[in-house]
């Protein structure tokens, strides 16, 4: 992360975003811009939306947007289906990643690497060609190649699975990577190698938002930006230090504020 | 002629060319020409895709089939039911060889005795139907036997019929494919036996595909003797009626039974299984999973019953039925059930019918994969647990692969 000085390109800009699920209005006009090059973390109470706005950006078929946009280098992706989205660069890792039993978790990360690398005009993969390169990244999460020859999070500990979105993410190469309570359920030692990990995959062209409850993850992972969301919507934006004030005096001042507005 | 009319109608003609076993079977089928609706193992059944299956008219003739995948194979004995070769192969350690004409005669006629007309219905029909030339009785001994890959198959727009007895002799090990082909439009009906000695151990797979409005009905009676195992795999698809009852019958108990099934019905077609399952004695085992695939408007049945008397303590059984639903308007039935009299046992059974996991579907898009693509990985891996149960040897792999490849 050392060229951020360098001209930052815009990758996802979110602009006065309303989704809503079974007739509910989640989101109430959110608005976000995120450069190449930066981390962003958005901060928030259970239930104040942060990850419903992580859903929708990846395209979760159960929302629905009812007004603004979100435009990932300049393209409207809402008529992206999911996978469309995922293959453009936006990646999603899970606060609670799926079990799948029987389907391997080498074959779905091999479809899954050549479907990007297809977007991206790269050759695709042959198994041992993706054996190859899935080995050298395994190193970035510390993961024992066993892991591969499982079924896709069966059986896995918490910790496993939040590695294994770490693999899947240094594997996809994605523009916007939100990470979605990536550190919950996590021991500190989980946690380092976690950090570390996403530290490695992180570079000046694309940009992460971390979404989380707690400070433990931004004193490994130092965003640009911190975001307070509360009732939909983004109520303050801050440095590092906003992280701080929160594990300080808590979320009780959203509540007001949102009573006052 | 149909089938209904060869079992209604008197007809001399026919009957100067029928042996003494068909004229049994007809006297029995005579007191029950149709299994009435009312009973439990025909409830389900559709009336006019049975219909269907009865009035094709019948054919004794033999048509070479169409048989998928690699033609010739080394290490697998492949024998084509009415092709009427001599078969008498001899190794070292093994040896397959046709049962004597008085050994099959007599097993068939006692078979047919003991018959009930409603329970047996299928049995019953089938040794009505076949004759001598379509009729299969094996020998089996021996430890180290190639695969066996046994060919039923059926002729466009006829009913054919054609009956499997299989002996397989104490201390025997072997894997036999019973590949019941149904060509497009006909009809097939299929009675195998399978008497397992002491201590022998049997993988048995079935695998039944069929093409535009093929029907089968395919009636497999295992007895299993002391210390046996018998492993089943069977898959169904692609008949527009099809039909495949499991009898075993642990005679002495102290034998296990693993069983893994699979049925994948499309458009308006019915696909069902009956098992029934009885220990007739103690320390019985059976491990029994039954999974379907439902799409389109089409409806899987399965029906389960395990026995345990009274002499059946220490009988450790389990039978599970696993259903997925993948269309609105199809239509699945599953009944497992259990009938025990004995009072130190340990059997289960269960049954669940759901649709593809929406969350799983998402997780995969959101890596990129396409909703097809998504779908694909998350049925193979739905069925993985039954093909890979298929004693099938490896280098028939490339007849699953060709069968499934559409799936």
């Amino acid at each position: 992360m050392e060229s951020k000085k360098e001209i930052k390109q815009p990758l996802l800009e979110i602009s006065n975003l309303f989704a809503s699920t079974e007739n509910l209005t989640i989101l109430k006009g959110v608005n976000i811009k995120i450069n190449s090059g930066e981390i962003h973390a958005i901060m928030g109470r259970n239930g104040c939306g942060k990850s419903t706005l992580s859903k929708i950006i990846a395209g979760h078929p159960s929302y629905e947007i009812t007004n603004g946009k979100i435009e990932l280098c300049g393209t409207d992706i809402e008529p992206l289906e999911p996978e469309e989205r995922a293959q453009s660069g936006i990646f999603l890792g899970f606060q609670y990643p799926i079990e799948i039993p029987g389907v391997s978790n080498l074959e779905f990360l091999r479809v899954a690497t050549n479907a990007r690398r297809k977007f991206l005009k790269k050759s695709e993969l042959d198994t041992f060609e993706f054996e190859d390169l899935v080995k050298e990244k395994l190193d970035i999460v510390k993961m024992d190649s066993a892991f591969l020859s499982r079924s896709i999070n069966q059986g896995f500990s918490g910790g496993e699975k939040k590695r294994n979105e770490i693999l899947q993410m240094a594997l996809l190469e994605p523009k916007i990577a939100i990470l979605d309570e990536t550190d919950s359920g996590l021991d500190i030692d989980a946690l380092r190698i976690v950090a570390s990990g996403i530290k490695k995959i992180a570079n000046e062209n694309s940009g992460i938002i971390l979404i989380t409850h707690y400070q433990r993850l931004l004193d490994e992972i130092k965003p640009d930006f911190v975001h307070v969301m509360a009732d939909g919507k983004i109520i303050k934006t801050g440095d590092n230090t906003l992280a701080l004030e929160l594990e300080k005096n808590g979320y009780d001042w959203t509540d007001e504020f949102i009573n006052k507005n | 002629m149909n089938i209904i009319e060869r079992i209604t109608k008197s007809d001399k003609n026919y009957s100067n060319t029928t042996s003494n076993l068909q004229k049994i079977s007809l006297d029995k089928l005579r007191t029950n020409p149709i299994p009435s609706s009312k009973n439990e193992i025909w409830k389900q059944t559709n009336k006019s895709k049975f219909s269907r299956f009865l009035n094709f008219k019948f054919s004794n003739d033999f048509y070479y089939p169409h048989i998928p995948g690699h033609y010739q194979i080394n290490n697998i004995c492949r024998i084509i039911i009415g092709e009427n070769k001599r078969i008498k192969i001899k190794q070292k350690n093994w040896e397959i060889k046709e049962l004597e004409e008085k050994e099959i005669l007599n097993f068939l006629k006692q078979k047919i005795i003991q018959s009930d007309t409603t329970q047996n219905w299928s049995n019953l029909l089938n040794h009505f139907l076949t004759d001598r030339k379509n009729i299969l009785g094996l020998n089996i001994t021996g430890k180290e036997i190639p695969y066996l890959e046994i060919i039923c198959n059926s002729v466009n727009d006829f009913f054919s019929s054609k009956t499997l007895i299989i002996n397989i002799e104490e201390g025997t090990s072997v894997g036999i494919s019973q590949i019941n082909i149904g060509d497009k439009n006909s009809a097939l009906s299929i009675s195998s036996y399978l008497n397992i000695g002491e201590d022998s151990v049997v993988n048995h797979g079935i695998i039944s595909f069929g093409k535009n409005k093929s029907h089968i009905i395919n009636s497999l009676n295992v007895s299993q003797y002391k210390n046996s195992e018998y492993n089943l795999g069977s898959l169904q698809f692609e008949y527009d009626f099809g039909r495949l009852e499991i009898n075993i019958n642990q005679v002495e108990g102290n034998a296990k039974t693993n069983i893994k099934g699979m049925q994948i019905t499309n458009n308006n077609e019915q696909i069902s299984t009956y098992a029934n399952i009885e220990f007739n004695g103690p320390n019985g085992f059976l491990d029994q999973l039954n999974k379907s695939l439902a799409n389109d408007k089409s409806h899987s049945v399965f029906e389960g019953l395990i026995i345990v008397p009274q002499i059946a303590q220490k009988t450790d059984a389990s039978q599970l039925s696993r259903n997925l639903l993948l269309s609105n308007y199809a239509k699945i039935d599953t009944k497992p059930q259990l009938e025990i009299v004995a009072d130190d046992v340990r059997c289960m059974h269960g049954a669940t019918i759901s649709q593809l996991n929406e969350d799983e579907v998402f997780y995969m898009r959101s890596r990129g994969l396409t909703l097809e693509e998504a779908s694909k990985l998350q049925l193979r891996s739905y069925y993985q647990e039954v093909i890979s149960f298929l004693p099938i040897s490896k280098e028939r792999w490339d007849l699953l692969t060709l069968l499934l490849k559409n799936k």
